[in-house]
């Protein structure tokens, strides 16, 4: 595969203190890479050290295969971003900070419209931008960030601020764009349904280290069913069922199974009536992504 | 370079700035023009060209290192409040060209300033002077001498304007100037080396000496020490503010 983003060793350290150990990231393209993490894991740092807004302490940041810190230029023409908040002259209207933008990026007059008209502020392009709501000036981040349609677009948390009508509309747009213009987007949020919604690889970092990174779906399939039943004496019930060659854990009132058929649940069960423990409860459970995430992250830390 | 410069002035659309430079120096003309032509009621066989130059001179001192430190701050300050820093370098604009961009933003637009005053100087001087006769040499030296003087203070208000975020700071640095600039004649010639903000007179072609209570104009010419003194100046402070501003992480 076309690898578009790789680090190696990432670091960064401020004052001493390690806000991102040794990441290596890889984004390939034509991916909808969701960079996960709870607030302070280091994901803005991780970001701002892929445009060069922030010295690495140790380690490389590869992108389009090319070495950033001796291609920077020739990389960030061809990448497209929004870091945190949006930047914006307040002062002036929403066409003239895409016109900075358009000199900047030296695009035609017609990728600026495209891109106004992507993000719905083409009716309030001659407004000044000091008087845009929150999610307005949110849109026109991603609009500057759109505006030469880019091989790489990083977005860092790029649906603060959007009611859930635009973040339906944003994410709907970000899934578009690989297709639309083979962009690939590394996308950063702390909002778990986003990333399931819209990602095909994830990674997962946590104080300054990545804990999971790959395809979606190998983190979907960690969310495998299991069974849990819980009877009137769980200590017998256990030890029938392991002589009956049943592979089960006890956690705490509860017998626990894991790839459990239908048939088999129904048998067990008639198993334990039969010897006369009543069985109280039989649930299946399923782990969502959410449950993933705090598992690998730390229950104790807040989203 | 010029797309860069000419980017910066984009940006200062609807920020007044020419505004504010002309009638902040059209009232430090009028000043000027009152005193000198009371002056000259006072005493009609006063030098009318040297009396204006070096009274204007003297006043610049006062009032264009505070539009320095007001320039250099809406330039910069204009980045900080709309997060922009991060927006520019990520659009693939250098750290060095913005800085340099932004610092001759600054001096085209005190230039304007000073050109404007140049103006004012010359239509004044030719309505009061008996003879007419426009010392071109002069005026030219005036400006000259002024623009020195203001690009030394430019590069060090745009150091400070850009390593200390509260823009009260960089302003008060200004009018601080100003005050000493202001008071320079007071202060010995060596000191006044020191004093930055009283370079305007220490460039002006013309100075004064007061003899028996009477003024007395004589012509000075900085000499190739105090002019590389200058050209020094602004060198270490534009170098120093663009190290310290490219090492800044945003």
């Amino acid at each position: 595969m076309n690898t578009i983003v790789s680090t190696h060793n990432l670091s960064k350290y401020f004052n001493g203190i390690c806000r991102v150990n040794e990441v290596n990231l890889t984004v390939y393209k034509g991916d909808i890479y969701g960079f996960l993490g709870p607030n302070g894991a280091g994901k803005s740092t991780t970001l701002k050290m892929l445009l060069g807004l922030v010295k690495p302490t140790k380690g490389d940041v590869i992108i389009f295969g090319k070495k950033f810190n001796k291609n920077r230029q020739s990389i960030l023409s061809q990448t497209g971003s929004l870091i945190e908040s949006p930047s914006y002259y307040g002062h002036l209207t929403g066409l003239e900070n895409m016109r900075i933008l358009q000199r900047l990026r030296n695009v035609s007059n017609k990728k600026v419209q495209e891109a106004l008209h992507i993000v719905r502020l083409e009716k309030q392009q001659n407004k000044q931008v000091k008087h845009y709501s929150l999610g307005m000036k949110q849109r026109l981040g991603i609009a500057m960030a759109l505006i030469n349609f880019p091989k790489l677009l990083i977005l860092d948390e790029p649906t603060n601020g959007l009611d859930p009508n635009g973040i339906r509309e944003i994410r709907e747009l970000i899934k578009s764009l690989p297709q639309r213009y083979g962009t690939t987007v590394l996308i950063s949020t702390h909002l778990l349904s986003e990333i399931e919604q819209m990602a095909t690889s994830v990674g997962i970092i946590n104080d300054g280290k990545l804990l999971f990174q790959g395809d979606i779906n190998l983190l979907k399939a960690k969310s495998k069913s299991y069974i849990s039943i819980k009877t009137q004496n769980n200590k017998l019930a256990k030890k029938i069922l392991l002589a009956e060659g049943y592979e089960l854990k006890q956690n705490n009132d509860r017998l626990i199974f894991e790839n459990l058929p239908d048939a088999h649940i129904a048998y067990l069960n008639k198993l334990l009536i039969g010897q006369g423990i009543d069985v109280i409860r039989i649930e299946e459970h399923r782990k969502s992504l959410e449950d993933i995430f705090l598992e690998l992250t730390g229950r104790e830390r807040s989203l | 370079m010029i797309k860069a410069v000419t980017l910066e002035f984009f940006k200062l659309r609807r920020k007044k700035i020419f505004l504010m430079i002309t009638l902040f120096l059209g009232f430090e003309i009028l000043w000027a023009f009152m005193s000198v032509s009371i002056s000259l009621s006072r005493n009609p066989n006063s030098p009318v060209w040297e009396s204006i130059l070096t009274t204007t001179a003297s006043m610049n001192g006062l009032f264009l290192p505070i539009i320095c430190a007001i320039v250099s701050s809406r330039i910069c300050d204009m980045e900080n409040k709309g997060n922009t820093w991060k927006l520019l370098i990520s659009s693939n604009m250098n750290r060095k060209s913005i800085y340099a961009s932004k610092y001759l933003c600054s001096c085209t637009l005190l230039l304007y300033g000073i050109v404007l005053q140049a103006f004012a100087i010359t239509v004044f001087g030719i309505v009061k002077s008996s003879t007419g006769m426009l010392p071109l040499s002069l005026i030219t030296r005036f400006i000259g001498g002024a623009m020195l003087a203001s690009m030394i203070i430019l590069a060090l208000q745009q150091w400070i304007t850009l390593a200390i975020k509260n823009q009260a700071f960089a302003l008060c640095f200004g009018m601080i100037g100003g005050f000493l600039g202001m008071t320079a004649y007071f202060f010995p010639e060596t000191v006044r080396r020191i004093i930055i903000w009283s370079y305007y007179t220490e460039l002006c072609p013309i100075k004064y000496h007061v003899t028996n209570g009477s003024l007395e104009f004589i012509k000075q010419n900085p000499g190739i020490g105090m002019l590389t003194t200058a050209f020094l100046l602004v060198i270490f402070f534009y170098m120093s503010g663009n190290y310290h501003f490219s090492r800044q992480e945003v």
